[in-house]
């Protein structure tokens, strides 16, 4: 039975091979860092209110803020109730991008946050647990001068989670009162140069819409999307990914079927981690510059969480594959209890991200934190995929303790075996600190400045993490993949090897484990070391 | 420039007090250009900007961008009310009439620290602002020509209003030569304006990761109300601290200058406030003016006494208002003292 080239490699192979993957990991952070801008832009729109005089129009009029055919403007509210205009009667433009600039599919999504500027009035103080009702339409172009089109239009609720920090007296009338970010629009794709937003705050006091949500002074946006740069240079690195993953994947496989067994269940697992990796590079974001396809948004969820349940199910199964103990494994069926977290959690996010953005596909303003039901919808799912994640946690641990203990029990009657497995165990681990030590940063970084400034040279942080990530587990994919791709290296004579150099209860584990069992080189120059 | 050749220096700092004839109550009426339709405005900036007093430099940008002129007339108005706002319990109530702004310009008081301040963080202020509103044609990636700009754009965003407001505000304020003890001043006072804006940025976050996870994380700089700096203002107002002598008007040497100033975040000022009490180059005195007993009167009227009538007002209560533009009230009719200082 054949080893894992890990196992047969020499130590100044998988020396040479080291150094080269850590140097494709420092490339790939370069790349991100040096080449790519910051990953997105957020852009600050002051909403311009401008004023609907005509009134019981049928067509819907577009309003712009500024530029050619501008409506008729007013600078504050003051001003309209000397003119007698009403509420219904104020629409509030936004026109994104800025003046002079023009969107760009490059910019694969934008969303769109609400901001209201409340003034604090004593006589007209937000009740508790306003809500306010805005009815918002969203239109396009792509020139300057043609007539706008509607995207979408919808009502929208939106809860206002405001509070005063100064003391509510008369002297502090007209200050801000402190307003929560309201998630306001989603768009998966940017096809567009240029949109339009019209807010209205419709006023129906039978109905209770908008009353008592204070004196509104302003109302602002803040429009993030990618940066065109940063998609280039993602999509340059997924052109080049894709086919180095495939290429590896299709080696490996060819030399799995050229093995006289079937393979095994950690091979499969190893061959669908590709699949999933592939699934991610393949760069079908190409098409979002020619077509307008909104559910990339989606579907790069969906691609990433494939990945990472199947990234979770190889660990466990990693693990449970190298328990040494009498159980007879290697089927799937054994690792439900372990899996089963990983897929319900994973399908409860899925649910969530398709009530969240799937919805959105159809209405862009649509929002399931807006509604009390769907907020507690929401966290529902969001708390049952934690507790999957807690279950899944506990149970890798409980696996990697029992593979200590297994270890060390054995060690006594396998010393120099037990040292090459613990080396395995170690490397699984050192794979678990890789993922934890690069997830957290990822998280953490972002807290502080976006670029660093190095001599002359200016560090995109954020976005040499996306590209070092993303960069990482390719190479992690690759190199499992690479490393634990059956050896064909003295093909013929490693069967009595194995049995020769294992004890008869190790014999046994050689049905199951492949990689492993047998005496690799690290093990042989331990062995030397030993002796010496 | 009509202090101009008085003192030589003061229109450079600020355009914002001396340009406008202004007195708070009533700043949208002088100009009577913003009630134009836009399309008439090609060139109807460059009037605009020719009525206000500025610098040779000053003009030119304002002329380069229509929304220039607009702006500076927004930050004059927002900086006065302000001003009036934190001044309003104080003996000098900010009264901005024109000869005792003016006045008021040429000396260095304590007030005059705080008008410098105040109105160079308003400029920041309402240039960030019509940045987002889209009023400004060069915003951001203004440093490079147009073709350049769209690409910059399309690559790597643009840096945020804020930077490009605090640039644009130190641009037209401008550094001067000139070497004497309140000029320099003056120019720490604005930087002060510029230091508590730029303190005063929040910076906020959204995550947009997978499922909204914060896997992805996007953050923007955010000013906070202009209230909020106003209030600081005043808090630096009062613990200025005094630089210099007075007495000595002769310039001294750069050097000395350098060392007079500290480097602090204070305002400074350079002579000591007149009271304001009675009628002057710098205030009308504060005989008239409301007070509130038990609080202030004293110390407003500067000792004269004040004067109670008692009358009935009426003032809206129980109130049905909209967010916008209509509001209807019962009349509630209420016996009040009024207080006002003695002359």
């Amino acid at each position: 039975m054949a080893g894992a080239i890990i196992e047969n490699m020499s130590t100044k192979k998988l020396v040479i091979v080291g150094v080269i993957l850590l140097l494709f990991q420092a490339f790939a952070f370069m790349v991100g860092g040096l080449i790519a801008p910051s990953p997105t832009t957020a852009v600050h729109y002051l909403a311009i209110k401008c004023v609907d005089t005509v009134k019981h129009r049928q067509e819907a009029k577009w309003f712009m803020p500024w530029g050619p055919n501008q409506c008729d403007k007013i600078r504050s509210f003051d001003e309209a109730s000397a003119k007698m205009i009403e509420a219904n009667n104020i629409v509030f433009a936004v026109h994104i991008p800025l003046p002079d600039k023009e969107m760009s599919p490059w910019f694969q999504f934008m969303l769109v946050i609400l901001q209201f500027d409340i003034a604090f009035k004593m006589y007209n103080q937000i009740e508790d647990g306003a809500m306010v009702t805005v009815d918002v339409g969203v239109a396009y172009r792509d020139d300057t001068v043609s007539e706008w089109t509607e995207m979408a239009h919808s009502y929208e609720q939106r809860k206002l989670n405001c509070n005063f920090t100064t003391s509510k007296t008369f002297e502090n009338e007209g200050r801000y009162y402190e307003c929560d970010l309201l998630p306001f629009m989603e768009v998966g794709s940017v096809a567009h140069k240029y949109y339009l937003l019209n807010i209205r705050l419709p006023v129906n006091e039978r109905k209770k819409i908008n009353v008592g949500i204070g004196e509104i002074k302003d109302v602002r946006l803040v429009g993030i999307h990618q940066n065109g740069g940063f998609t280039k240079v993602w999509f340059a690195m997924k052109t080049f990914l894709t086919p180095s993953i495939l290429i590896i994947m299709i080696w490996y496989w060819r030399r799995i079927t050229l093995m006289t067994r079937p393979p095994v269940l950690l091979e499969k697992v190893i061959f669908a981690l590709g699949i999933s990796m592939t699934f991610i590079n393949i760069p079908v974001e190409w098409f979002s510059i020619g077509f307008n396809w909104t559910w990339m948004l989606l579907f790069g969820d969906i691609r990433q969480g494939i990945f990472y349940s199947m990234l979770l199910s190889f660990w466990i199964i990693f693990c449970g594959e190298h328990l040494m103990d009498q159980t007879e494994r290697n089927r799937f069926s054994v690792y439900w209890k372990q899996v089963g977290p990983i897929v319900f959690g994973s399908f409860c996010l899925f649910i969530f991200d398709m009530c969240e953005r799937g919805v959105q596909l159809t209405n862009p303003f649509y929002s399931i934190w807006a509604s009390d039901v769907g907020t507690e919808l929401a966290m529902a799912f969001i708390i049952v995929a934690g507790i999957c994640a807690c279950l899944y946690f506990l149970f890798l641990c409980f696996m990697v303790f029992q593979v200590f203990r297994n270890i060390s029990g054995k060690r006594t009657s396998l010393p120099a075996m037990s040292k090459a497995r613990r080396l395995h165990y170690e490397g699984l681990i050192f794979s678990w600190k890789e993922f934890t030590l690069c997830a957290c940063p990822s998280i953490f970084v972002q807290v502080n400045e976006g670029h660093w400034h190095w001599g002359e040279h200016t560090v995109q942080v954020n976005s040499a993490f996306f590209t070092g990530i993303y960069g990482m587990w390719n190479l992690y994919v690759f190199a499992i993949m690479f490393l634990y791709a059956p050896s064909h290296k003295r093909y013929g004579d490693d069967q009595s090897r194995d049995a020769a150099a294992n004890s008869g209860e190790d014999i046994q584990l050689t049905t199951t484990i492949t990689h492993v069992d047998g005496p690799t080189e690290i093990y042989k120059m331990t062995g030397k070391e030993a002796q010496e | 420039t009509s202090t101009a050749p008085l003192t030589g220096y003061i229109p450079a700092h600020l355009p914002i007090f001396v340009c406008f004839r202004l007195t708070g109550n009533e700043p949208l009426s002088i100009l009577p250009l913003n009630s134009l339709p836009e399309e008439s405005v090609g060139r109807a900036h460059y009037k605009l900007c020719d009525r206000l007093k500025l610098e040779k430099k000053q003009r030119r940008m304002c002329r380069r961008d229509p929304g220039v002129a607009e702006t500076l007339r927004e930050a004059i108005t927002m900086s006065a009310q302000e001003c009036q706002y934190q001044f309003r319990f104080e003996r000098w109530n900010c009264t901005l009439e024109g000869r005792h702004r003016a006045n008021m310009l040429k000396r260095g008081f304590k007030e005059t620290a705080f008008l410098y301040a105040i109105s160079s963080a308003g400029l920041t202020h309402a240039m960030a602002k019509a940045c987002s509103a889209g009023r400004m044609e060069r915003c951001t990636c203004d440093e490079a020509p147009d073709l350049e700009n769209r690409k910059a754009w399309q690559w790597g965003g643009c840096g945020d209003n804020l930077k490009y407001a605090n640039k644009f505000v130190k641009d037209f304020l401008g550094k001067r030569s000139n070497k004497d003890l309140r000029a320099h001043v003056d120019m720490h006072n604005t930087n002060v304006g510029l230091k508590v804006i730029k303190a005063g940025v929040e910076t906020t976050c959204k995550c947009h990761g997978v499922s909204g996870s914060c896997t992805i994380r996007t953050c923007w700089r955010q000013l906070k109300p202009f209230h909020e700096v106003g209030k600081q203002l005043k808090q630096r107002y009062e613990t200025s601290v005094k630089v210099g002598s007075s007495t000595n008007e002769q310039a001294p040497p750069l050097l000395q200058l350098n060392e007079q100033i500290p480097r602090t975040m204070n305002l400074l000022h350079i002579e000591d406030s007149p009271s304001f009490c009675r009628p002057s180059k710098y205030s009308s005195g504060t005989a008239a003016r409301k007070c509130y007993k038990d609080k202030n009167c004293d110390a407003i009227c500067c000792g004269r006494g004040h004067n109670t009538q008692s009358r009935e007002v009426t003032r809206p209560c129980q109130c049905q208002v909209r967010w916008c533009c209509y509001v209807e009230c019962k009349q509630c009719t209420q016996r009040e003292e009024v207080y006002t200082c003695k002359g």
